[in-house]
């Protein structure tokens, strides 16, 4: 299957933090927009997103590994666990 | 003085195996004193005073998921089932063994928990209000936790918690914490304590499989001030909006806004680990003891 370009990876966590989120999220959200500040992503989605990011990067990821602010957006998520390879 | 050992011959303590510590005397003085000073921070916000009764509903718990997160922790109160038949079962038998096991008969059913952390009355206080401004509250409760070992003052089943609580926005509630924080900072200044702010996470039963752990690795929520590398007297907490919305507590940000669920935040300080805190750094004379004024 052919890899996803960085920007259909970014629609694609976009797409999914709007599918998820409990709380509406409005038309101005893009990659920098803050996902826990604003309740786009609270613990009750938390571990399925990272499966989503499993899934995207094509690895699995060990959860004692995660640190702070490494789901603060969809920017430093791409970053962090695809474009930069973490 | 190093938090190697446990802490004995400290005049006024008296110490009970199954984790509970007697106060009197210096002691006693020192930990009513402090709990005036932490009462004087809480009027820097004008908090509000209340005190709770020591259980609360097990079914108040169940809306905070507290029984998937700490279940080791919880103690729970339990009665006789008010049979006549029971009880005279109970009292026909040995009530406690030489081991100092109660040998129960039928029990009714357990409705409650001794509290936990004595903030978690006050959302449950205040289930479906709805709050126009920043709201602040001050309570004390003997907490009890289940430990799997104790240690005088530093680790208790049975230990007095005070906390500062702010009900308000996301905003709101972080200013809160931010001031918390330096305020607190500046008491243990002024008591002479070596104390540092370090990020933390709670103590979740299984919390590689705990969505909430994991929600505290990314987004640390929970600070502690910590003595000697390990022993934390106080912590701050942010809950986002777990509890406004688990008790349908709502604020509206600004008058005509549709209200949303309200936003919490708390300081927490845990007595007796002041205590112990004060007598390992500055030794068990109360003359060395500094003095907490309000």
């Amino acid at each position: 299957m052919k890899p996803l370009s960085e920007e259909e990876v970014r629609h694609a966590l976009r797409d999914w933090v709007r599918r998820r989120s409990a709380v509406e999220v409005p038309e101005t959200f893009d990659d920098h927009t803050p996902l826990i500040t604003n309740r786009y992503l609270t613990s009750l989605q938390v571990a399925d997103l990272l499966l989503y990011v499993e899934e995207l990067r094509g690895e699995s990821l060990d959860p004692a590994s995660l640190r702070p602010g490494v789901f603060r957006d969809i920017d430093t998520i791409y970053t962090t666990f695809i474009g930069g390879g973490a | 003085m190093t938090r190697a050992g446990t802490l004995t011959g400290v005049p006024g303590l008296a110490w009970s195996d199954d984790g509970q510590a007697t106060l009197g005397g210096p002691l006693l003085e020192l930990a009513e004193r402090l709990d005036r000073r932490f009462v004087a921070l809480a009027r820097g916000w004008e908090a509000a005073e209340v005190r709770f009764p020591p259980c609360i509903a097990a079914a108040d718990l169940e809306r905070i998921d507290y029984f998937r997160s700490f279940p080791h922790l919880a103690t729970f109160p339990v009665c006789l089932d008010a049979g006549e038949d029971n009880i005279g079962r109970f009292t026909g038998g040995a009530p406690v063994g030489p081991d100092g096991h109660v040998t129960l008969t039928d029990l009714a059913p357990v409705v409650a928990v001794l509290t936990p952390a004595a903030c978690y009355h006050l959302y449950a206080h205040h289930r479906g209000q709805r709050f126009d401004g920043a709201a602040y509250f001050t309570t004390r409760a003997t907490c009890f936790r289940r430990e799997t070992h104790y240690l005088p003052l530093e680790r208790q089943w049975s230990f007095a918690m005070r906390e500062i609580v702010c009900l308000g926005t996301s905003g709101e509630t972080r200013a809160f914490l931010d001031r918390a924080t330096s305020e607190v900072d500046a008491l243990a200044i002024e008591l002479g304590l070596p104390l540092a702010w370090a990020p933390a996470t709670d103590p979740f039963f299984r919390p590689s499989r705990n969505p909430k752990y994991l929600m505290q690795q990314v987004d640390p929520t929970k600070h502690e001030l910590v003595f000697d590398d390990g022993l934390a007297v106080a912590s701050t907490n942010l809950h986002h909006d777990h509890f406004g919305r688990a008790f349908d507590i709502t604020r509206a940000a600004h008058p005509g806004d549709a209200p949303q669920p309200v936003h919490s935040a708390c300081v927490a300080f845990g007595i007796e680990r002041w205590l112990a805190t004060v007598v390992r750094h500055l030794g068990p004379d109360p003359g060395d003891w500094p003095p907490v004024g309000p």
